[in-house]
């Protein structure tokens, strides 16, 4: 599904990443500072590597000794940030339909009134993000990506600005949402509960490297 | 004792050089209608060259400008206006003090256009003066500029003041206006014979006659306020030598003027 | 209440600001993004370049507008010859001086309303399909208008002050370029002026006090609207 095969560095820091990540769901664990979200990035297209390659379905979306790259907003990834990165001017609704109007309506493959109630968020529609809770506006964010038919979801530390009762509440919607939508996903996290619930293919990011995780 | 002695005088001595700096440096303060800017300079040098220890500070505006700032308290010693009229609003408030002021000088009132682009303009009663030319004609603001009052009874002798309205550009002090013209921004400007002549830009079309406006006199004198080195320098604008300078700018004499 | 010369002025003033605001608007927003987003060699020039009418006095940009936009200039000269447009002693050259006067108060309106907005929003936006231009239009542009808003309330606002530039490029003309301070100016220099200077000293205060809390209002409905106060 996804080659990753990449060589980041900035200043004093740098990441080297070669895996075949085929997995529904791969969990990513690494201390602050790892450069876990640096990879998420870098698969997104948020940033570039100093040299390597990245596959999607067969895609080449970056490749820097062939002079490939494909930029972020071609690449049909989607990616729940920490903090939710919901447009403040933006109601719930038109954020939740915001990448789902940027793909033709042959790309949609879900509606947006089955995550609304996946997500139990149908009672939000008509805020604004400013009047949503910290739980509810990720469940909005994880809508949001979703209602966008990537063909792979990254997650960056999604809940970690949570409390560990509202953790508790949302973890199975990541559940729910491979369940009934089938996109893959690759969690990143510093907090090894939330891997624990979610899958058993995990990895570490340690000394500057991706490591399956012995378990 | 005696190092001490010493400083003393030195420190005395310097007290006494400044006290007498004091009392020796006099500033005379000049506010002049802007068509006297050159002569009013040359002639300020020269008064300061022969009376050491006199500063002149000139203040060169349209004469609205000067009277009004003089009316709100702008320290003046020496004011020469381009009209009566705004020697008169000084002096009826008491600003401008009755015995000292004196008709200077008079001036004639000329068009002018930039150099080489004079139009075919006849000073005649009535003719079309509009279709004569293309563009602006600038002068002093009409309002209350001198130069533009002189101008607005110029033109309506000879019946071209309603016609001319929307081509009309009016400014603060004469200066400007000749500025404009010397720029070619303005096809036409009215100003004073003098300002034509210091000015290698423009060429005069035509000199206004004496009956199509009142004269044109420069009425000066002495604030209320003016100190003794003032009325020395007022005297010395009248005086032949002054009036010497005047003459070889272009301007006349006042009848009850001079000596 | 108002003498018919005294509308003409006010209406003068208004026009010229309107249009002055709306001739700074997208080059203001274009420069403002531009300082506040890209890193390019010369930016230092330009950052001075287009702040220096904000330290120069009015006289200075005057008198250059003067020389490149009068008639014998060659600004001047071209839109005479392509557009039959004239700027001098026009009320076009006086919404020209003001524009330029007022212009780094768009450009630090719109810079600093740019720098405000959080990047990782328009990288979220990205990664939902929206291209460079969809993320400024949709994400960018929507997010700067409070500082727009006030950008053109202040732009607008130094237009009816302008007094410098003007009279140094364009002259005092009644009804084409005697703006309300021009016309103060004036007023103050006839014979007895004084009770209409005092009333357009009056309209002066009243105009700066409006547009002012104008300005208030209209950031709050904007604030608002995006969500950083609560309604």
């Amino acid at each position: 599904m996804l080659e990753v095969d990449v060589y980041f560095q900035r200043e004093e820091f740098s990441l080297q990443v070669t895996h075949h990540f085929s997995a529904p769901i791969s969990g990513v664990f690494g201390a602050s500072g790892s450069g876990k979200s640096t990879l998420l990035a870098l698969i997104a297209g948020l940033l570039k590597p100093k040299q390597g390659r990245i596959r999607l379905n067969g895609k080449t979306l970056c490749d820097t000794h062939a002079g490939v790259w494909t930029p972020p907003h071609q690449r049909h990834i989607g990616l729940v940030f920490q903090d939710g990165q919901l447009l403040p001017h933006l109601s719930v609704r038109n954020n939740l339909l915001y990448g789902y109007q940027n793909i033709s309506p042959q790309q949609r493959r879900l509606a947006p009134d089955t995550i609304v109630e996946l997500l139990e968020i149908g009672s939000l529609l008509e805020r604004k993000p400013a009047q949503l809770s910290g739980g509810e506006k990720q469940r909005v964010a994880l809508g949001r990506a979703v209602l966008y038919s990537p063909e792979l979801l990254l997650l960056d530390e999604p809940l970690s600005a949570l409390d560990e009762r509202l953790k508790q509440q949302i973890l199975p919607f990541f559940l729910r949402i491979y369940d009934e939508c089938k996109i893959p996903m690759i969690y990143v996290t510093h907090a090894m509960s939330e891997l624990n619930f979610l899958t058993s293919q995990r990895f570490v990011v340690q000394d500057g490297k991706l490591q399956q995780e012995i378990n | 004792m005696r190092h001490t002695a010493k400083l003393f005088n030195a420190l005395i001595s310097c007290l006494l050089l400044l006290a007498a700096s004091f009392t020796q440096a006099a500033d005379i303060k000049v506010s002049a209608a802007a068509s006297l800017t050159d002569a009013m300079t040359e002639l300020s040098r020269i008064y300061e060259k022969s009376n050491a220890g006199v500063v002149i500070k000139t203040s060169y505006a349209g004469s609205s400008t000067l009277a009004k700032q003089i009316e709100n308290g702008a320290p003046a010693d020496v004011f020469i206006s381009a009209d009566k009229d705004w020697a008169d609003y000084l002096e009826k408030r008491g600003l401008l003090t009755s015995e000292s002021r004196k008709d200077l000088l008079i001036n004639d009132l000329v068009l002018i256009s930039p150099l080489n682009r004079a139009p075919a303009i006849q000073l005649q009663k009535n003719v079309d003066l509009l279709s004569s030319f293309s563009g602006k004609l600038c002068t002093g603001e009409p309002a209350y500029v001198p130069v533009g009052k002189y101008a607005k009874q110029a033109l309506t002798y000879y019946g071209w003041w309603e016609a001319i309205q929307p081509r009309l550009v009016g400014t603060e002090d004469v200066r400007t206006a000749l500025a404009f013209v010397e720029r070619g921004e303005c096809a036409l400007g009215i100003v004073y014979k003098t300002d034509a002549l210091m000015s290698k830009k423009v060429q005069v079309v035509a000199s206004f006659p004496a009956e199509s406006h009142v004269p044109i006199v420069y009425p000066g004198g002495l604030t209320k306020n003016a100190n003794q080195d003032a009325h020395a320098f007022w005297q010395f604008l009248q005086s032949e030598q002054a009036t010497q300078v005047f003459l070889r700018y272009g301007f006349g004499v006042a009848v009850n003027g001079a000596q | 209440m108002l003498t018919d010369s005294e509308w003409q002025v006010l209406a003068l003033s208004a026009q010229v600001g309107l249009w002055a605001t709306l001739l700074c608007a997208i080059p203001g927003i274009f420069f403002g993004w531009l300082l506040a987003r890209k890193d390019f060699f010369a930016k230092p020039v330009l950052d001075a370049v287009l702040f220096m009418p904000m330290v120069l006095p009015p006289t200075v940009p005057g008198y250059l507008l003067l020389v490149v936009f009068g008639s014998q200039g060659v600004a001047g000269q071209w839109l005479k010859n392509n557009f039959g447009i004239e700027l001098a002693f026009n009320w076009k050259g006086a919404v020209l001086a003001s524009a330029v006067i007022a212009f780094p108060l768009m450009v630090q309106a719109a810079k600093l309303s740019v720098q405000m907005i959080d990047r990782r929003l328009e990288l979220a936006a990205s990664t939902l399909g929206a291209s460079p231009f969809k993320v400024w239009r949709t994400v960018t542009l929507p997010l700067m208008l409070p500082g727009i808003l006030i950008g053109s309330i202040m732009v607008f606002s130094r237009s009816l002050g302008e007094f410098g530039a003007t009279i140094t490029f364009v002259g005092n003309i009644a009804g084409e370029t005697r703006t309300l301070p021009l016309a103060i100016y004036s007023a103050t220099h006839q014979i007895d002026g004084d009770a209409m200077a005092l009333r357009l000293i009056l309209i002066c205060l009243a105009l700066a006090f409006f547009s002012l809390l104008l300005s208030n209002l209209l950031t709050r409905r904007a604030e608002r609207w995006l969500g950083v106060r609560r309604a």
